[in-house]
């Protein structure tokens, strides 16, 4: 194999600030809020708080893993009922729970060449205002009537409707090749490196405490916009406990000949929210009086082949991130910050165990021995997913926003020289994974 | 000498079952024939349906391409030796027959736009611990050379053409899972419209019980069909695949599968996960 070369110097993008709503538990108080009036609420908490009213943004990228065929436009559509200028152009992506950091991903690449000179960044999800779809089958014969010219032949597409296609098909967590859910393929990789639920629960308690304590501390002041009456995450638990956590019964991987640990617990629930990430040159960032916070410096997808079991289906960083520090000539040691998003503690907790596992780091990763350790006080320092909530496509931006300000406040308090790294990850359905190297501006 | 029989077209396999009930009633109830007749049956100029051919690969989950599944081809083809498994000197009775085996080497890929000429026979009756085993071969070939060949083998119970073996049925140890497949009740009847098989225990659970069944059972040939489908593109274009099939899969039922890479393939099982019993086995093997 071609060693991967260092990307070549060219200008750099900045994250210049962040916004989000807080998110919901699914059926919350976003119970009645689309994708796009989350979004468009997300994008104007942003505008208010950098002063972008009638701005003509260089480009908005923002996407919804759950998305209804009418939103085919749902991020331009928030653009133009937002208060940026109608004449900002905007498009949709969709890498299941990777999209929000694709969105960051992209756009600033266009900025480092130059394409653009401002961004911004987005996700949205609702499971309270999920699509619902019709059967495959009754939309086939709704079609046929629909191209049927005669009575005859409209009789005959109507004739193949049964009573159980008329059934609404909403959608669901399990992979399409698989029909397993999420939490039960991360069952069946939590068992395969052992993981024990008292090691989920201590990464959930982390979670809630750490989340709670960055909201007492006024940390998400600038980061946090309140929606429908929530001024803080609604599944954030401050009061939660190991004793609390370890009560909690299985909720996944109940039929396997392993002990079950995943609980709801220490698993992300269901969540509506969204979030927006505002990107920008050097020069944009001048003209505006905005400060840089961090550099987006490097990025790297990957994906495992989980169908046929080679990997479990949220493993893919395990893979992304050894390439993805290797190119940039760095270690996990030189990292200062290392946000894992928590779509399960486990899938956190096999990810480090993998980077740990010498035969991992022979065989899979075709290194020497192991790829590292993480410092447990660098992981996920103002809490993750398990206590925020994941509305899917909204989480790579809450990540993003969260450490660029963190990573900032660390390098102007030590006032050296000396980067400030953070390294983002997040697994996404279909065995995807994108991670990402920030640096502190 | 083997005699050919040329027929037009593929036969229907409804008018095939029901001359084949008929005929099953009288071979079990007065000794018939116990060797097989010396012919060949042939179809020439077979072309698959575009239509029938996406139902089909949306129905078992494989890519919409114009290369024919492998189970599709089965579809095409295997009326063909139906025809010949319901004459009145073929020495098994058609109702009852157990699909227990089936192998099928894909030399190369077969297209939508070829013509096919499809060739059936049987052979290798021999005995079995529960009764008569006997091999329905069906060849399909493209411009004169055989493209796809497969091998069908059926079991009858209950009846001992010559004599009866002892065989050790190897046991089954669950293996970690990588998928499941959620069967409805309605399997049975929409693999029917696809392969033309409508045969009773398949369709209703009433229609199932009468043949002995509890209830309605999966056709052995859509979970094998679908367990090809999982290995996905990477059987190549070249491949053998067998599967024997263990249990039926009574339905509506969920069906706890592994489909991973072995030393030089695929390997495939379908089990119950709460008896941990096997429905089928098999493998998907790359030729070189």
């Amino acid at each position: 194999m071609a060693r991967p070369t260092p990307t070549p110097e060219i200008r750099k993008a900045y994250v210049l600030g962040g916004n989000r709503i807080p998110f919901a538990r699914a059926g919350g108080p976003y119970v009645r809020a689309s994708n796009q009036d989350m979004l468009t609420a997300a994008i104007d908490g942003l505008v208010a708080r950098y002063g972008l009213q009638g701005e003509r943004i260089g480009e908005v990228a923002a996407g919804a893993v759950l998305k209804h065929s009418k939103d085919f436009n749902l991020t331009r559509e928030a653009v133009l009922g937002s208060a940026l200028s109608a004449e900002t152009p905007a498009y949709d992506v969709q890498q299941a729970c990777a999209t929000g950091l694709e969105t960051v991903v992209s756009l600033s690449n266009k900025i480092r060449l130059g394409q653009l000179e401002s961004a911004i960044a987005g996700g949205v999800d609702s499971t309270s205002d999920a699509p619902i779809a019709v059967s495959n089958r009754l939309r086939r014969a709704l079609l046929d009537l629909s191209r049927a010219k005669t009575v005859g032949q409209k009789l005959a597409a109507v004739a193949t409707i049964r009573p159980k296609d008329l059934a609404p098909v909403a959608p669901n967590t399990g992979e399409p090749r698989t029909h397993l859910s999420m939490g039960e393929h991360q069952a069946l990789t939590t068992a395969q490196w052992e993981i024990t639920q008292a090691a989920q629960d201590e990464i959930a308690l982390a979670s809630h405490q750490r989340l709670a304590a960055a909201y007492d501390s006024g940390f998400f002041d600038d980061l946090v916009t309140p929606f429908r009456g929530l001024t803080r995450d609604a599944n954030l638990r401050a009061d939660s406990s190991l004793e609390k956590l370890a009560k909690l019964k299985p909720a996944f991987g109940l039929g396997l000949d392993t002990p079950a640990t995943m609980t709801a617990g220490n698993s992300t629930p269901l969540s509506d929210g969204a979030s927006a990430v505002l990107l920008g040159s050097a020069e944009w960032a001048a003209a505006h009086d905005l400060v840089p916070l961090a550099s987006v410096v490097d990025a790297e997808a990957g994906a495992v082949d989980f169908v046929h079991g080679d990997d479990g289906l949220l493993m893919a960083p395990a893979f992304a991130v050894p390439r993805l520090l290797a190119r940039n000539g760095l270690t996990l040691d030189d990292l200062d910050y290392v946000e894992i998003h928590e779509a399960f503690a486990a899938t956190v907790l096999t990810t480090l165990a993998a980077w740990e596992s010498e035969e991992f780091g022979r065989t899979r990763l075709g290194l020497d021995g192991a790829f590292g350790t993480v410092d447990r006080a660098k992981l996920n320092v103002h809490g993750s997913s398990l206590a925020a909530g994941h509305p899917f496509a909204a989480t790579g931006g809450r990540i993003v926003a969260t450490i660029s300000k963190e990573l900032h406040r660390r390098k102007t308090e030590s006032g050296s020289d000396k980067p400030v790294r953070a390294l983002v990850s997040v697994c996404a359905a279909g065995g995807l994974g994108l991670t990402a190297i920030l640096e502190a501006a | 000498m083997t005699s050919t029989v040329v027929l037009p077209e593929v036969p229907g396999l409804g008018g095939l079952f029901a001359r084949g009930a008929g005929l099953s009633l009288a071979r079990r109830v007065r000794s018939g024939p116990t060797v097989l007749p010396d012919v060949e049956y042939v179809v020439r100029g077979v072309r698959a349906s575009s239509e029938h051919l996406t139902d089909y690969q949306h129905l078992l989950g494989e890519s919409a391409s114009d290369v024919l599944p492998a189970g599709f081809v089965h579809v095409l083809a295997f009326p063909v030796a139906t025809a010949l498994m319901v004459r009145s000197d073929f020495p098994l009775p058609l109702v009852g027959l157990v699909h227990v085996a089936n192998r099928v080497t894909q030399q190369r890929p077969v297209l939508l736009t070829d013509d096919l000429d499809v060739r059936a026979t049987a052979t290798d009756l021999r005995p079995h611990r529960s009764g008569t085993q006997v091999d329905l071969v069906t060849e399909v070939s493209v411009d004169g050379s055989v493209a796809w060949r497969g091998v069908s083998t059926y079991l009858a119970r209950g009846i001992f053409l010559a004599g009866s073996v002892d065989e050790s049925s190897e046991t089954f140890a669950p293996p970690t899972p990588t998928g499941r497949w959620t069967l409805d009740g309605d399997t049975g009847r929409r693999y029917a419209a696809v392969s033309g098989d409508r045969n009773p225990i398949h369709l209703t659970a009433l229609s199932a019980k009468a043949l002995g069944f509890p209830r309605a059972i999966a056709h052995g040939m859509y979970t094998a069909s679908r367990a090809l489908a999982d290995v996905g593109a990477r059987r190549g274009d070249a491949f053998e695949w067998a599967v024997e099939f263990v249990k039926p899969v009574l339905l509506p039922g969920t069906v706890t599968v592994r489909v991973a890479r072995a030393d030089d393939g695929f390997t495939f099982a379908g089990w119950d996960a709460r008896s941990g019993k096997p429905h089928l086995t098999g493998s998907v093997t790359p030729l070189r």
